[in-house]
This record gives structure tokens, sequence and C-alpha cells, in this order.
């Protein structure tokens, strides 16, 4: 199968602080991947690392076989990577229709198709009955929805998702992964980040841990989960008991 | 029937049009002028400055430009201020990539200093281009009369209505603008540049395209500006308070709206015209005294500008119409 992004030895430092190590992972056209991690582990870093809001020190990131090193972030896009923000950034004195418009403008510049698209991107995320509302006004849970209804305007092929669940009720959680699920059906590729360990069994193949900025494990969900290190690391010991299928 | 925002947009563009034909004191058309003229550099000031943010306090430099281009025109060559005026644009636009390209990578109150140090650069490069723009002196214009074809009429009439056509010029193209991809685009630079980058969108490249037409819109207001005062000299067109109007009046107005900068100007150009007739010499400090209170209400008062409360009423009418 063809690969989507390569993530190849790529490292980042902030003054004396290696936030991503050598890091490297690549995910196939289709595949959905999750990377965990602790806070601080580098996950977001990686992130702008890949879309060109950082540019790694060392490495090469390629995606659909472009060198994406080197190139900002609209350019990222327009190749098809879109990404939503951990902290959502909604344009406040627009309207949620407006928001996602914009991001539907990049494939389509007349305004009633782009207006037709968004309010496709706003139905899949269940905001269309908020609309017109300013995103200004949003809760935090509805502005992290047009966060994804507006990467998902852009028409991407890969799509980047920082923490889109955290703060959601168990309800919220279980919708969230419909939607991802729907998404990754349409044969999209997902690369998540989440700490919601139920919905990352629910909706990943294949895991990639980062602790301290290096990958220390990858692999499906169930020998990540048992990986003694992961469980130092990050998952803490008390995991894997409740889940007699985790570990074999 | 014939909606009513199309029958209010008639009735307004004929009383617009027919004032000069009514009003016929030279003081109160003069008044007229001036706030049709400002109004269109607020417009054009806004597009750059309200839409997307970036505010400019150095649209002097392209106001002061478009008066030189088309008067070195004229004086040394012959040609016409009607072609001087759009050479005078370009010479804005082609100088507006440059200062775009220096100051665009500054953010927020950085970027605004850069530009006004901009416009003060080129005034002090007029003040020392003595033969070639008559530095520091200055130059009268040739009055030639009634000659509409150098862009000079016999009375008032023909400058309001030329300031009238520009500002309806100025009006149609962010009207265009803001209903378009482009539009959405601005706003979401405004916004939050990085988010917007995110979803494909190339805030360099947008920010340099609005300032080409705001630096060739403003360019224009400096050639008819020369041309209605017959005289040229660096402090005039690159005067510091055409900058600060320029802002200033969408700021009052309504930054980001279509008609703010308008509403703004309708509010502020007659209270300064009338401060210095009033007050006579003692113009500049009272003026930029009373600016700044109206600045300061506002801002305390009505942050999104004077529009809103315009339109929330519209559309408290309308709810329960
Ligand atoms: N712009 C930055 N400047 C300095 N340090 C940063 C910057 N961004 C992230 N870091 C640091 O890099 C490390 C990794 O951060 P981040 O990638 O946000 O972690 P995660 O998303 O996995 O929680 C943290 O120690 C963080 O403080
Ligand atoms: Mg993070």
């Amino acid at each position: 199968m063809a690969e989507a992004l390569v993530v190849r030895g790529v490292s980042k430092r902030f003054g004396g602080l290696r936030a991503v190590a050598d890091f490297s992972f690549s995910v196939n056209e289709g595949e959905t991947v999750a990377l965990i991690g602790p806070n601080g582990a580098g996950k977001t870093t990686s992130f702008n690392l890949i879309t060109g809001y950082y540019r790694p020190d060392a490495g090469s990131i390629t995606a659909f076989g472009r060198e994406l090193v080197g190139l900002p972030p609209y350019e990222i896009c327009t190749l098809g990577l879109a990404r939503t923000f951990q902290v959502a950034r909604p344009f406040g004195q627009m309207t949620v229709l407006a928001n996602v418009m914009t991001g539907a403008f990049l494939r389509d510049r007349r305004p009633h198709i782009a207006r037709e698209r968004a309010r496709e991107a706003i139905r899949f995320v269940g905001l269309a009955d908020k609309e017109n509302a300013l995103a200004a006004d949003l809760t935090t849970i509805d502005e992290r929805r047009l966060e994804m209804a507006r990467a998902l305007a852009t028409e991407p092929k890969l799509l980047l998702l920082d923490e889109v669940m955290a703060g959601l009720n168990p309800s919220e959680i279980d919708q969230a992964v419909g939607l991802v699920g729907q998404l990754a059906q349409r044969g999209l590729t997902i690369v998540i980040v989440e700490h919601v360990m139920r919905a990352i069994m629910a909706v990943a193949r294949h895991i990639v841990v980062l602790d301290h900025g290096q990958k220390i494990a990858e692999g499906t969900p169930r020998t990540v989960v048992g990986n003694p290190e992961v469980i130092r690391a990050y998952l803490g010991t008390g995991y894997a008991h409740p889940h007699p299928h985790a570990t074999d | 029937m014939v909606p009513i925002k199309t029958i209010a947009i008639v009735l307004a563009a004929t009383i617009l049009i027919a004032l000069p034909l009514v009003v016929k004191n030279a003081f109160a058309l003069d008044i007229c002028i001036r706030v049709l003229l400002f109004a269109f550099i607020g417009v054009a000031w806004n597009l750059m400055g309200g839409y997307a943010k970036q505010l400019s306090l150095g649209h002097a430099a392209f106001f002061g430009l478009g008066a030189y281009t088309s008067t070195l025109l004229l004086i040394r060559l012959g040609i016409s201020p009607w072609i001087g005026i759009v050479a005078g644009g370009v010479v804005a636009m082609l100088v507006s990539l440059p200062i775009g390209w220096l100051c665009f990578r500054l953010r927020g109150p950085y970027f605004a200093i850069a530009t006004i140090a901009v416009a003060q650069v080129l005034m002090l490069l007029f003040l020392k281009l003595r033969d070639f723009a008559w530095g520091a002196e200055g130059t009268t214009l040739p009055n030639l009369g009634n000659a509409p074809l150098m862009m000079q009429f016999g009375g008032k009439a023909g400058y309001y209505w030329l300031a009238l056509v520009l500002l309806a010029l100025a009006l149609a193209i962010t009207y265009r603008i803001e209903r378009s991809w482009m539009g959405y685009y601005l706003v979401a630079v405004g916004e939050d540049e990085d988010a917007a980058e995110a979803i494909g969108v190339n805030a360099p490249r947008i920010k340099r395209d609005v300032y080409l037409i705001s630096a060739f819109l403003t360019a224009l207001a400096g050639t008819f500006y020369v041309q209605y005062i017959y005289f040229i000299d660096p402090n005039t067109a690159f005067s510091f308070n055409v900058s600060v109007e320029a802002a200033l009046v969408s700021i009052v107005g309504g930054i980001g709206t279509l008609w703010g900068p308008v509403l703004g100007t309708i509010l502020l150009e007659p209270t300064s015209a009338l401060l210095q007739s009033t007050l006579g010499s003692g113009r500049g400090g009272v003026q930029l005294t009373v600016y700044a209170l109206i600045l300061m209400a506002v801002i305390l008062w009505r942050p999104t500008g004077l529009l809103g409360i315009f339109t929330d009423t519209y559309q408290r009418i309308a709810r329960r119409g």
C-alpha cells in the first residue's frame, strides 16, 4: 500500500529542550494512526513540523511523494494535509458558516459552491443549527467541531487531529469516534493525537508512542498497550487490568 | 414591488448627484468635497486596515506619490492629470511591493510604526528633491480655468462629482471583494493568520494584493487633492494627518465594514472643518485633541464602530416589521 506520510529522522530543539528527537514514522494511505504520549512528549510539535509551522532542525517529511520541509503551511494544506489546533482557533468575528466557507474556498472560489460544501461539512460535524452563530459565541466543544469542519472543507487527503476529544463526556466521545470512523471509511488518512484510550482503541489500527520527544514504541493497539515501557511512561500500571484483551 | 433598499439607494444617489445644483455655498460644498474625498481614502484604507487588520499609519505615502506623479507629469511634460492619476496609482502600487515585503513580516504595532517610517522617509526624500520636485517650497499648479480635460473645473461642482465617482468606485470594489473569496480570506488573515494558513490561505499573497489595491486607490485621492487645491509640497502630500484620518474615520465608523469609513468621515470631517474655521490658526492641536476625544469615546462606548448602532436598529425594525 502507498505511503501517505513519511516522517524520517525529524528533530526539533527549542533552546536546550529537545522537543522532538530523531522521530520517524509513516502512515499508509487510508490508515488511521494514533500518536500518543504524556503531555510535553512532542505530539503537537510533530504536527507543527509536519504542517510547516516549524522547520525541523534535521530530517525529512514527505506526503504523497512530496517533500514538505521548507513549504509554508498554506502550500502543505493545498497538497491535501489539513490539521486542527489543540486549542481551537476559530475566526471569532465570522459566523460558523463563513469560517467553514473560508476553508472551502481553497478548492473552489465560487461563493455558492463554497457555501454548499461548507454546509456539508457543518452538517457532518453536527453544527447545522448554529451555522449563523458568531464563532466567538461557541462553546469549547462546538469550537472543536468548527475546527474540524473547517479542516474538512479544504477537502484533505490526510487529516491531523490534535486532541479533538479532550474535555468531551462519554457520549460526546462516542459521537466523535463515530465521525472519525466515518471519515476513515471514506478513505481519508488520519493521524490522531488523543489521550482518551477508549477512543484510540476504537479508531486506530496502529499506534505510535512518543515520550520526551522520542518514539518509545509502535505497533497494533494490543501490543502497544502491553508494552512495559509504554505502561511505565504513559499508561500507568493500572491500565491493562480492566481490559482483559489488552494483554496477551 | 421594488425592494425598499433599492428605492433608498436610488433616492440617496439622486440627492447626492443633485446636491451641487442646489447647494451654492462654497464653504458648504468644500466640506462636502472633503467628506467625499476622505471617505474615499477611508474606504481604500479600510480594505487593508479594516478587513485584513493590517493597521497602516502610512497611507500618506501613496497619497503623496499619487499627488507628485500627476503633478510632475503635468508640469514637466504637460501630460493631463487624467493620465497622471492612473500613473500615480501605478507608481503607488509598485512602491507598495517593497514596503509590503519589508513591513508585512512585522505584526501589530510594529507594522503600524514601520508604515509611519516609510511615509516619513518619502516626505524627506521629496524635501531633498529640490530641482526635480520643488523641494520644501513646493509649487502651485497652473490655473487653466475651466479645463475638464486637464482635471480642472470652473466651480466646485466638478470636483464634487469627481470625488463622488471616486467614492462610488471604492465602495463598489469593496462590495465586490467583501462578497468574494477574497473578502473571506482578508477577514481570516485579520483574525488569525496562522489559522488561516492552516486552511490554505496564502497570507503573504493576499496581504500583498490588498495592499496593491489600497495603495492604488489612495494615490488617486492624492492627485485629486492637488488638482483641487492647486498646490503641492511634501508636507501637504505626505501629511501624517492623511494617514491618521484614513485610519480614524474607519475606526470611528466601523472597521471592516462597507459603510463604516463613510459614516466616520461624515462625523469627523465637518467637525474638523468647523473647528478650523472657528479657531483658525490654533487648529492643529485642537483638532487632534478633539479627534483623540472622539476616538476614546468610540473605543469605550462602541469598540466596533458607530455603524453597529445603525445596523442594530435596522435589524430591530426589520424583525418587528
Ligand atoms: N514554541 C515553543 N517554544 C518553546 N518550547 C516549546 C514550543 N512548543 C513546544 N515547546 C515545548 O516542547 C515540548 C513538547 O511540547 P508539545 O509538542 O506541545 O507536547 P504535547 O503536544 O505532546 O503535549 C514541551 O516541553 C513544550 O513546552
Ligand atoms: Mg499537544
